[in-house]
């Protein structure tokens, strides 16, 4: 038995020592020996803390005094210690008391264990989380200042901008109530023409400003019933024209994680576009559906109106980017800017196909990751 | 027959010409007192600075954007004074921002409207606010 004892301790590939009940060593395997550049020799016989021995470590001493004297052993006891063979160390240590098996007389197993390399990459590891954190938290408080500045840069576009336009407006048409008879057909013209841009550019401003506000505003994420959402807005749009002969259809049980009430405004601006864009005809189908696009779940909505040309598409998404003249489908531009404003919030993309005259094709996918 | 009159709190001199001729197109004969400033407000309201307090308005259309005292805080010290406690405001703003619809219904406002560009559509709000404030809807008894 004490031979398969001895192997064992020879075997294990961490340092085991053995100590008499006065903290003498009786024996250190290979392991010991090969980490603390000793010979069994030099160390056999002499008590453990030796000064100037191996582990001539003060808070070890104390440890081991306490377990010579009675006490309890211990599991896991770390400590740090500048070693003159090795340079600094970090090991943790296990200690008990035993019986020898020869003549009952106590003795104490110091089981030792290296993990100056472990602890170094923890410590690393928590420097870089940390770091990271800092990073994270100047970045938040960065992004929550351009917020702030934009919220008042748009509190004063709404307020500030208008009010020249009002002006601009209202002394124009001032004009032509009040100097109508002695104005030829050129001078009203003109005149309505300012007052036809004044007008446009406070529905450019209106855009801008519901764009900005869709960018920064909160996202309450649950799950959403997108074919309840489409049939809301599809409703609404038959309530503004009962007389559309208008087909909508709505695949059943469409879900997804996101923000409701900016969900229902990717519904309502691309809605309200394929019921623009059918006007022309008599009649008319919108389908809204589920798809598969690079084995991931797309939601699309279709209509067959009067579509768009394909080599134009990569204007589709920009803000005030139109494929049609404001006389045959009326629009600032900003529906679909905003549509892809709020998918991309959302983790996902948003892309289209058309054809002239045949109809449109408008896909986004929810992926429930990546918001923002 | 008591006279009804609106009272107009409009700092821009633009704003202020249009919103006359827009009363003047409604043909409908009120008499509109301009102050130009929260403070001009507040003096014809509790009289001040050498001023009797003026008629009681109907109703009082309140732009928010003031030099000195601005529009919130007038609607604050109206609400707050037992004289004009009940006072129809309108706040009359070219903001559709939330938070100045929320701060001023939460200070009291009755109404808030937002200012168009288009002049025909101003037209169009002014007289249905008179229409409103001074013909269908019902004062708050005179409490002097």
């Amino acid at each position: 038995m004490r031979e398969f004892a001895a192997s064992i301790v020879e075997t294990v590939r961490h340092p085991l020592l053995v100590l008499d009940s006065s903290l003498r060593v009786c024996s250190a395997n290979s392991a010991f020996q090969s980490m603390f550049t000793v010979r069994g020799e030099q160390v056999s016989g002499h008590p453990v803390i030796a000064p100037g021995g191996p582990l001539d470590i003060p808070e070890l001493r104390d440890r081991l005094a306490q377990l010579a004297d009675g006490g309890d052993g211990f599991n896991g006891f770390e400590v740090t210690h500048h070693f003159s063979s090795t340079g600094p160390k970090t090991l943790l240590l296990n200690a008990r008391r035993v019986l020898n098996e020869d003549d009952r007389s106590p003795m104490i197993l110091l089981a030792i264990e290296d993990v100056t390399d472990a602890k170094r990459a923890e410590d690393a590891l928590k420097g870089l989380n940390e770091e990271l954190e800092s990073r994270v938290r100047q970045r938040t408080a960065q992004l929550e200042a351009a917020n702030k500045e934009m919220e008042a840069f748009c509190y004063s576009v709404s307020h500030d901008l208008r009010a020249p336009l009002r002006a601009i407006d209202g002394f124009a048409q001032e004009l032509l109530n009040g100097y109508g008879e002695t104005l030829d057909g050129t001078a009203r013209h003109y005149l309505a023409r300012m007052r036809a841009n004044s007008q446009r550019m406070a529905e450019l401003i209106d855009d801008l400003l519901l764009l900005s506000r869709l960018s920064r505003a909160e996202m309450t994420v649950r799950p959403v019933d997108l074919t309840a959402l489409a049939e809301e807005v599809a409703a609404e749009l038959r309530q503004g024209e009962p007389d559309r002969e208008l087909v909508f259809s709505a695949q059943q049980g469409m879900t997804a994680s996101g923000d409701a009430r900016l969900l229902r405004v990717v519904f309502e601006n691309i809605l309200r576009n394929a019921w623009k864009f059918t006007s022309k005809k008599p009649q008319a189908i919108v389908e809204i559906g589920r798809t598969e696009s690079d084995r991931r779940a797309a939601f699309f909505v279709r209509d067959d109106g009067a579509g768009f040309d394909m080599r134009y598409v990569g204007n589709l998404f920009g803000a005030f980017q139109r494929l049609h003249h404001e006389k045959d489908f009326p629009g600032t531009g900003i529906g679909l800017a905003i549509v892809q404003r709020i998918v991309h919030r959302h983790g996902g993309r948003v892309w289209a196909e058309g054809e002239v005259g045949r109809g449109a094709t408008f896909y986004f996918t929810l992926p429930g990751e990546g918001m923002a | 027959m008591t006279r009804k009159v609106i009272l107009l709190v409009e700092d821009n001199p633009d704003d202020e010409e249009l919103a006359l001729l827009a009363f003047k197109r409604s043909n409908l004969a009120n008499e509109v007192v301009i102050a130009r400033d929260g403070v001009e407000a507040l003096d014809y309201l509790f009289g001040g600075n050498g001023r009797v307090a003026g008629i009681v308005p109907q109703v009082v259309l309140l732009d928010l954007k003031l030099p000195r005292v601005d529009g919130l805080e007038v609607l604050r010290r109206v609400r707050a004074d037992e004289r004009t406690h009940r006072l129809p405001v309108v706040i009359l703003t070219s903001s559709k921002e939330d938070e100045d619809l929320m701060r001023g219904y939460d200070l009291g406002a009755n109404s808030y409207v937002r200012k168009p560009v288009d002049f025909d559509r101003f037209v169009e709000a002014v007289r249905h606010l008179q229409m409103y404030w001074l013909v269908l809807n019902e004062p708050p008894p005179q409490t002097r």
